[in-house]
This record gives C-alpha cells, sequence and structure tokens, in this order.
C-alpha cells in the first residue's frame, strides 16, 4: 500500500516537473504554447522541441541511470555510503576528458563523450585488475576510493600546468545539461539495454544484503553478481557522465532517498530510485536555469548544492 | 493586389535578388554564407559587439553575463540597449532563440559545441575571440563587416583605427616593457605576451617581458613569480580595493621590484577594457590610457 502510495507520489511529481520544465526558463510558455510547440511551424518550436523537451527528456534519462548506477553499487558494496564515484567511474572519465581538453586541443569536441566512455571505462577495468574478481566489497571500494582521488589530482595537475583550457574544463567538470540536445539522447538509448538486466539482479542483491554467508549457501556466486552489478553500474555511469560530464551526488543521494521510502528490496529499490534520480536531476536543472535567467547554471552545482550537507547530515547519522 | 502590382513586385523582387549578391566568407568552420543584410544579430562575445559597435551596427542580444557594465561606455554609447542572453560561457539558447535573429556571431572557443544548435536558430559565424592576438581580431572584425554588407565600412574603421593607434604610438616612449595584471584575491592573473592585451602593447611598440612572452593564457603570479617577471612598469587592474596588491605593498619582496624601485607601478580601476572587451575601440582605450599613464615618461 505504502509502496503504491510513494510510486504514485512520485510518478506525479515527475510528471509534474516535466510540466514545469517545458513551461519555464527564460521565456515562460503557457500549456497551449507548449502543446503547439510541438509542431515545426510554430514559433515556439525551437524552444521546446529542439531545447526543452530533449533536455528534459536527457534529465530523466540520466538521473534513471545514474540512481540506478548508485542503488548497484550501494547494494554489492553493502554500505549506503557507497556510490559509483567510489569505483573512480566518473573522475577516470573526467581525467580523460580533461585529458583531450588540454592536450590535445585541436581535436574536435565531438570526440570528448567518446574520450570520457572510454576514460570511464578504463578506469573500471584497472580498478577490476587491481583487486580481482575474488577480493571483498571493502576492499573493492578503498582501492576505487583511492584511484578515484589518483584520476582527481591528475586532473588538477593538468588544469594547473595548462591553464589556457581551464575554463571548458572546468565547466565540463561540473557536469551540465547545457547545449545538450537529441544527438545527445540518441547517443544515451541504446545504454537503455543495461537496465532489464540489473533488475533481473535485484533478487540476488536482496540475498547479499544478508551477507556473503547466508547468500552464498541460499545458491548465490556473489562473485558472479557482484561483478555483473557493478559492470551494469560501471556501464551506466560511463555512459551519463560521457554526455552531460560528472553531476555530483546523484547517484549517491538518490538511492538513499529512494530507500528510506520503500525500503530495501531492490524489486522495488532499484525502480524507486530511478524514478527519484528523475525528479532530482529534472528539479536541478530546472532550479540551475530560471534562478537568475538569462544565466545557467550547470545542473551539477544544483545537485551539489543539495547533495552536500544530505551526504553531512548522512555521515553524521551513521555514526 | 491587382495584376500590374504583382508584375511589379515580382520583377523588383527579381531586380534586388540580382543586386544583392549573397556574401560567402570564411569562418572558424568553413565557408559562410549569407544572401541577406542581417537585422537583428545576436553576438556571444565581447569582441564582436566591438566590431558591430565599430560600423554603427546594433546587436539586439548579446551574451553579457547578465552584466551591462561590462559592455565599455564608449560602445554603449553607440549601440544603445540590448538583451542579455546569459552568460558568454553559457548563453541561453531559448532567449536567443526568442528574440528572432537573423544573424548570431558566436566565438570559436566557448561555442563549437553549440554550433549546430546555433545553426538550428539562425545562420551562424562563428569566429575566434577568446584567446586570440589582435591582428587575429582584426580579422575577425574584417569578416564581421564583409558578412553585414559593410564591408566598406569597416575597411575605412579599420584604416582610422590603425591611424589612431600610431598616434599614440608616438606619444608612448619606445624600448620600455610593460606588464598588464588583474589583481585577484590571492595572485595577480598577468597577461602575457600571446594574451589580447599584451599583443596590443606589443603593436604599440612597447614590449612585454620576456619571461612569459609566448604564453596565451593568463598567468597566475605569486610575489616570488612576479620577481621573477620583473617588469620595468607594472600596470595592476583592479576590481575592488581588497586584494593581494594590499598585502604585497608591505612584503619585503615588493620592494625589490624595478617597477617598485622606480615608481613605476600604475594601477587602473577599469581593467574590464583591459582584460575583457578584446576590439578595435577597446585597444583604442587601453592606448589612450597608456598615454595618459607613460605619455609623459618619454
Amino acid at each position: 500500500m505504502r509502496t503504491l502510495f510513494v510510486s504514485f507520489s512520485l510518478f506525479s511529481l515527475l510528471a509534474f516537473l516535466v510540466v514545469l520544465s517545458l513551461s519555464f526558463g527564460a521565456v515562460s510558455l503557457s500549456i497551449s504554447e507548449i502543446l503547439s510547440g510541438f509542431t515545426p511551424d510554430s514559433e515556439f518550436y525551437f524552444t521546446i522541441h529542439e531545447y526543452r523537451f530533449p533536455r528534459a527528456v536527457l534529465a530523466v534519462l540520466v538521473g534513471a541511470m545514474m540512481a540506478l548506477s548508485g542503488a548497484l553499487v550501494q547494494g554489492v558494496i553493502r554500505n549506503p555510503l557507497a556510490s559509483p564515484d567510489v569505483l573512480g567511474v566518473s573522475q577516470g572519465a573526467g581525467l580523460a576528458a580533461v585529458v583531450l581538453m588540454t592536450l590535445f586541443p585541436s581535436v574536435s569536441i565531438f570526440w570528448l563523450p567518446w574520450a570520457a566512455l572510454a576514460g570511464g571505462i578504463s578506469a573500471a577495468l584497472l580498478l577490476w585488475a587491481l583487486c580481482g574478481a575474488h577480493s571483498s566489497a571493502i576492499k573493492l571500494a578503498i582501492t576505487g576510493v583511492a584511484m578515484a582521488a589518483l584520476y582527481s589530482s591528475a586532473v588538477d595537475f593538468l588544469m594547473l600546468t595548462r591553464p589556457l583550457e581551464i575554463n571548458n574544463a572546468l565547466l565540463w567538470l561540473t557536469g551540465s545539461l547545457w547545449g545538450r540536445g537529441w544527438d545527445q539522447v540518441f547517443m544515451i538509448l541504446p545504454w537503455l539495454v543495461l537496465l532489464p538486466l540489473a533488475f533481473w539482479l535485484a533478487k540476488r542483491m536482496n540475498l547479499i544484503s544478508l551477507g556473503d554467508e547466508v547468500a552464498t549457501s541460499l545458491g548465490v556466486s556473489i562473485p558472479v553478481t557482484r561483478l555483473s552489478a557493478l559492470a551494469i553500474a560501471v556501464g551506466l555511469t560511463a555512459s551519463c557522465v560521457a554526455i552531460c560530464g560528472p553531476i555530483g551526488f546523484l547517484g549517491l543521494i538518490a538511492p538513499h532517498l529512494a530507500r528510506r521510502l520503500v525500503g530495501g528490496r531492490h524489486q522495488i529499490l532499484l525502480p524507486c530510485s530511478m524514478v527519484v534520480g528523475m525528479v532530482i536531476l529534472l528539479l536541478a536543472d530546472l532550479l540551475a536555469r530560471t534562478i537568475n535567467p538569462p544565466i545557467e547554471l550547470p545542473a551539477g552545482i544544483m545537485t551539489a548544492i543539495i547533495g552536500a550537507p544530505y551526504f553531512l547530515w548522512l555521515l553524521l547519522k551513521t555514526r | 493586389m491587382n495584376l500590374f502590382s504583382k508584375i511589379l513586385f515580382t520583377a523588383l523582387c527579381f531586380l534586388f535578388s540580382i543586386m544583392s549578391k549573397a556574401v560567402t566568407v570564411q569562418d572558424s568552420q568553413g565557408t559562410f554564407t549569407l544572401d541577406y543584410v542581417p537585422k537583428r544579430i545576436v553576438v556571444l562575445e565581447f569582441s564582436f559587439v566591438d566590431a558591430l559597435a565599430s560600423i554603427n551596427a546594433r546587436p539586439i542580444g548579446i551574451a553579457d553575463d547578465k552584466d551591462k557594465t561590462r559592455i565599455i561606455k564608449q560602445i554603449k554609447d553607440i549601440i544603445g540597449d540590448w538583451q542579455s542572453v546569459g552568460t558568454r560561457s553559457q548563453p541561453s539558447l531559448e532567449v536567443i532563440a526568442s528574440l528572432n535573429p537573423d544573424l548570431i556571431i558566436a566565438d570559436f572557443d566557448r561555442h563549437a559545441v553549440i554550433y549546430e544548435d546555433l545553426n538550428k536558430i539562425a545562420p551562424t559565424l562563428i569566429l575566434p575571440s577568446r584567446r586570440v592576438v589582435y591582428e587575429k581580431n582584426i580579422e575577425a572584425a574584417t569578416v564581421i563587416g564583409k558578412v553585414l554588407g559593410k564591408d566598406k565600412e569597416m575597411q575605412a574603421r579599420l584604416a582610422q583605427h590603425k591611424d589612431i593607434m600610431a598616434g599614440f604610438a608616438k606619444q608612448l616612449p619606445q624600448n620600455i616593457e610593460v606588464q598588464f595584471g588583474v589583481a585577484q584575491e590571492n595572485y595577480i592573473s598577468m597577461h602575457p605576451g600571446k594574451s589580447y592585451v599584451g599583443s596590443v602593447i606589443q603593436s604599440l611598440g612597447i614590449a612585454t617581458p620576456a619571461f612569459i612572452k609566448d604564453q596565451k593564457a593568463s598567468v597566475h603570479t605569486g610575489l616570488e613569480q612576479l620577481l621573477a617577471i620583473n617588469p620595468q612598469y607594472l600596470i595592476i587592474g583592479h576590481y575592488s580595493n581588497k586584494d593581494i596588491v594590499n598585502i604585497w605593498e608591505n612584503e619585503y619582496l615588493w620592494g625589490l621590484l624595478r617597477a617598485v624601485q622606480n615608481k613605476q607601478v600604475y594601477h587602473t580601476n577599469d581593467p574590464n577594457v583591459w582584460s575583457r572587451a578584446r576590439g578595435t575601440m577597446a585597444a583604442e582605450v587601453i592606448a589612450q590610457e597608456l598615454v595618459r599613464i607613460l605619455g609623459k615618461e618619454g
């Protein structure tokens, strides 16, 4: 019953935010103007069909994928403070992007998502090579955090020694939906095949939360499940970061909020996290666009403003 | 409309289409063609505003970081009011679209990412502005003059600009070395030899310190690095009254700078025109201020 109520409220909130995203921005539009914006000869065609709508779609997709990725990582690492960031994927992607921007400034900007994607996946592979398939969750997390710190310091080093590209790189590293449109939506769509795979793992992840021994005695192969869950999380995070830059805290707080709302059963937790992620990113981007128009803040700043205090509160509470 | 006026109208349209031939120029993305004279122009960097103002063209929208004081007064007097379209780094595409522009002028460094989106709104001319030296900036202005159908005016204005700059150069001492930097909270951001202001200073026959001569981006300088650069003349721009220079002035190393020892440190309260504006009119303002500061020295 509670689940039904929560999902109903979340979906209403989501629908409401989508309408708000379409109607508000630097120029406010009425519902009829929004609807007319979907026909090519309307004067709002660019604003709605080419700008706000693809951006809202992208926010929904990226929010859902980052949140799902976070829920998977928290599930297998068995720590609510874990997030895709502990795997060093976002930082690896960030490093690859900054390397491309600073060391190869003549390379076309259109390679940026591919470089970031490759960076994120290589970071995950490197982590796997360092830890091996049978390592404990905690070893994985600590090694991941250490690698993430290494990538971040490499990024800082590059930006300090090559100040020429610093502004573009900084902008990218905050994570933003600005300037993203249908092209980016189509780039991210293929990654949605990972979603059913994640749901398929849900039951096993419930057992993992009982502890490695119990899960094993109930017939779950810990290494296989952990590896598949992390691989899916890496794919989801790397593709999102490649498109929007590393949008901070999303993968951490969305699953955590969802767990408070619907509890820890992964069959419900995973989809609920996704919807919470959609809501957070849509809200963050809406605020970023409308707080002081026509200035557009990066959505990553908004998620950090919401996320950092929440994270602190979480830390204090778990102590 | 009766038949006669229809025929007349068609004939006139035909005549005009022959007379007004399309303009084709090279921009940073390749060939750019426009077959009309743009009236509603949106510009996304300050140097383009400068170029427009120098031929009496008025942009309807400017990416001015939502701060109208960033457009220098000399330009404001010509272009009148405009609508802000957001920051230069992330201009708001929906505001640009809402202005119904018929030409957008974008910066290659900042806006290559959104070039295709901009083109969906209006034909987009993409030219270098950020991190570009004086000469390249004049080339960009020339291209803008052609696209606006004001090639002659632009050529005349650039010739006049050359004369003005030559006039200022005569009033300035030669064989000196000048360094410009903007004071921040904990460092001075030095504009080196290959920056816009560095190249303007060089075009006036004044040297810039060899230590950072070949750098393009501004160099964040501490006091020790400043001593290593050790410029003959130092011009510091201040955005506020509280910056690092207040602290450095009390330090021993500051007194070792030859600019300090020879009393050749100057301050300007309008670093905006030196560091952000980047255009021919801005260059004239910079040259004028250099003459005011250094002119009597010669």
